[in-house]
């Protein structure tokens, strides 16, 4: 029963947007393939107006899987420049490793 | 699960057992109520009958007191009969004293010739049975007490002697009884609703029946019995009761006890039952379930190894084998893969990719590159070329997916590899007693840029080296860094993969670090697959 029950860890998302057009996504939780969706859609909007500058904030993010840095990956192919900042060491090494530092703005 | 079973067959214990203890707790505790109240109301009715025979006993000796007055009177006056009229008339006469229907006076040394006088009608007492009478009373100086109970004319007689040394005299009188000899309680009386008879001498012989209030001559139902001493003889009073002696709530107690009792055992065992039945059911959904998380994963396994390779090629030389195993929780297909192509002189490219997310979606995409990389790799591309091709059929923008892919290339003809890279981790290269990951530059990852360039690089290997390319989930675990997950990879596999007394066959190797690399805190499904130089 258990491996049903935590199947389906929470994510949360804060919209934040500054007088520069720099929209800031704080995720905290987990972010995996269960609920992608929801925080896509949660910040969509934001995304709309095509900012320049978009900053997500992964310090108080425990899990993301691939299908996380895949949601980063379209999000960075609407703006200009993307930022993931503060990943875990794990996140950080995983997109490092994978060639992806320069795409999702990650100090390796 | 043969518990369960068990504890299924035996699902109406509990709901027999509660209402079980319930009934027996409340028949002890009905029956225990009931002989309370029984010992209770036996107590009651004994005080009432010694009540009555208390009021019996006042009133007895007034009857003697009368007629001992009235002979000792005769004896003193030598039988003075209009002093003895004078006397006993307030006795016989109407009026509240009226205790006698006549009185006679009976000379002892003469009692054949009948009574001396007599006030009221002709005494019953014949002048024949006068002597005998008499007689049972006089040496204890006591009233005789004979009843005339036939009908009709129903009496009580009554006979005083005082016996002297010059005769002595006595007095005989009579007493009327009700023809019916029914004569009731008066409701407003302390013995209102219990029911007596009364009878003449120690036996309660219905022909010795004095008065009852009850229609029937014998009492029926709860009754106790009392004597008291009469003259000579004495009074048997039974009392008997219908009802209750202390109120109704007593007397419908063990009732009210059984009722409530039995409706509470009832309750109990539903109550009981329903519980059963809410764990039986919740017992049943668990193991539905287990079965249903059981069949999915099992399916997910099936569809998974449909998707990968039969059997692996070989080329002289080279020894291959690989393990994909899917998750600790996963119940979905995964998209990662293994492929092993043998290529013309006697060439083999492993492949090894990793299609972001889960599910039928990523698995259709990870069988889709898997055969692009086969049909590229039949028309003689080379590694980076592969890549870049395979750039193409994937975008993040739209199909939401990514994935890495590495490819090694080796021939039988030389000792060395050559190893291509999209974002995907680097293969560990095992042998002289060093286990190394090969510095690769890593592309992009497919899906991210139509076209991507990729460049390989080529490395020599040792005499009976081991290769090993796997996806992320052998060496990521939660919280940890990904250096270490690495470096406990090299560790375990130097050991194992080393030409050493430790090392192992190729599918052993691979089974051992794929057992022992799988712990609680692996996220992702393990595809690896290894290369060993023979020669």
């Amino acid at each position: 029963m258990d491996e049903l029950d935590d199947a389906d860890p929470t994510c949360l998302v804060r919209v934040e947007r500054d007088a520069a057009g720099t929209v800031l996504v704080v995720l905290s939780g987990e972010l995996d393939l269960g609920n992608i969706d929801a925080i896509d859609a949660e910040v969509a909007s934001a995304l709309a107006d095509k900012p320049d500058h978009l900053v997500v904030d992964a310090a108080e993010l425990r899990f993301a899987d691939s299908s996380a840095i895949a949601l980063w990956l379209r999000w960075a192919g609407t703006v200009s420049h993307l930022e993931l900042r503060d990943p875990s060491p794990l996140l950080r090494r995983v997109v490092t490793r994978m060639g992806l530092s320069e795409k999702l703005g990650v100090t390796p | 699960m043969g518990e369960q079973r068990d504890a299924q067959r035996w699902w109406f214990l509990l709901p027999a057992a509660a209402l079980i203890v319930g009934l027996v707790i409340t028949a002890a505790l009905a029956d225990i109520s009931h002989r309370v109240y029984e010992r209770n109301q036996n107590h009651l009715l004994d005080l009432r009958v010694r009540d009555a025979a208390s009021v019996l006993t006042e009133v007895l000796p007034d009857l003697q007191t009368a007629l001992a007055s009235a002979a000792e009177l005769a004896d003193a006056t030598d039988g003075n009969v209009a002093k003895f009229k004078q006397f006993v008339a307030p006795y016989v006469a109407a009026g509240p004293e009226h205790q006698f229907e006549d009185v006679s006076l009976w000379r002892l040394g003469d009692l054949q010739h009948g009574p001396v006088t007599v006030v009221g009608p002709a005494p019953r007492l014949r002048t024949g049975e006068a002597s005998t009478f008499f007689a049972a009373g006089e040496k204890k100086r006591k009233l005789s007490v004979i009843g005339f109970l036939r009908a009709p004319g129903l009496r009580l007689g009554y006979g005083y002697a005082t016996a002297t040394t010059t005769g002595g005299y006595a007095v005989y009188a009579e007493s009327p009884l009700p023809a019916d000899r029914r004569s009731p309680i008066a409701q407003t009386s302390a013995f209102a609703g219990l029911d007596y008879a009364l009878y003449l001498g120690r036996s309660d012989r219905a022909g010795n029946l004095l008065l009852t209030n009850a229609s029937n001559t014998r009492p029926s139902g709860r009754s106790a019995t009392v004597r008291v001493p009469f003259g000579d003889t004495a009074l048997t009073l039974e009392m008997s009761t219908h009802g209750s002696l202390s109120g109704e709530l007593p007397e419908d107690l063990p009732w009210i006890i059984l009722i409530s009792g039995v409706l509470l055992a009832l309750m109990a065992a539903v109550g009981a039952l329903r519980l059963t039945q809410r764990r039986r059911v919740a017992e049943r959904l668990a193991s539905d379930n287990r079965r249903l998380y059981a069949e999915q994963r099992s399916i997910a396994q099936t569809l998974q190894h449909a998707l990968l390779p039969d059997r692996l090629p070989t080329i002289p030389g080279v020894q291959t084998a690989a393990r994909y195993e899917a998750g600790e929780r996963s119940v979905d297909i995964g998209g990662d893969w293994y492929d092993v192509i043998e290529g013309p002189g006697e060439r083999l490219l492993l492949v090894v990719g990793d299609v972001s997310g889960r599910g039928l979606r990523a698995a259709t995409t990870m069988a889709s590159l898997r055969y692009a990389v086969r049909a590229y790799a039949a028309q003689s591309d080379d590694p980076p070329t592969i890549l870049g091709k395979l750039s193409r059929l994937l975008s993040v923008m739209d199909d939401r997916q990514f994935a890495t892919v590495l490819c090694v290339e080796v021939s039988a003809a030389r000792q060395e590899l050559t190893v291509t890279s999209a974002g995907h981790l680097p293969p560990l290269l095992i042998g002289s007693g060093q286990a190394s990951y090969v510095d690769v530059e890593v592309g992009l990852p497919v899906g991210l840029e139509r076209g991507s360039a990729y460049s390989s690089t080529t490395v020599s290997a040792p005499a009976g080296a081991t290769l090993l390319a796997f996806t992320d989930g052998l060496v990521e675990r939660r919280g940890e860094n990904l250096d270490d997950g690495l470096a406990r990879l090299a560790r375990m596999a130097r050991i194992g993969g080393g030409a050493g007394p430790e090392s192992m066959s190729l599918p052993s190797l691979l089974d051992t670090l794929v057992t022992d690399l799988q712990d609680d805190r692996a996220i992702d499904d393990i595809a690896i697959v290894g290369l060993r130089w023979t020669n």
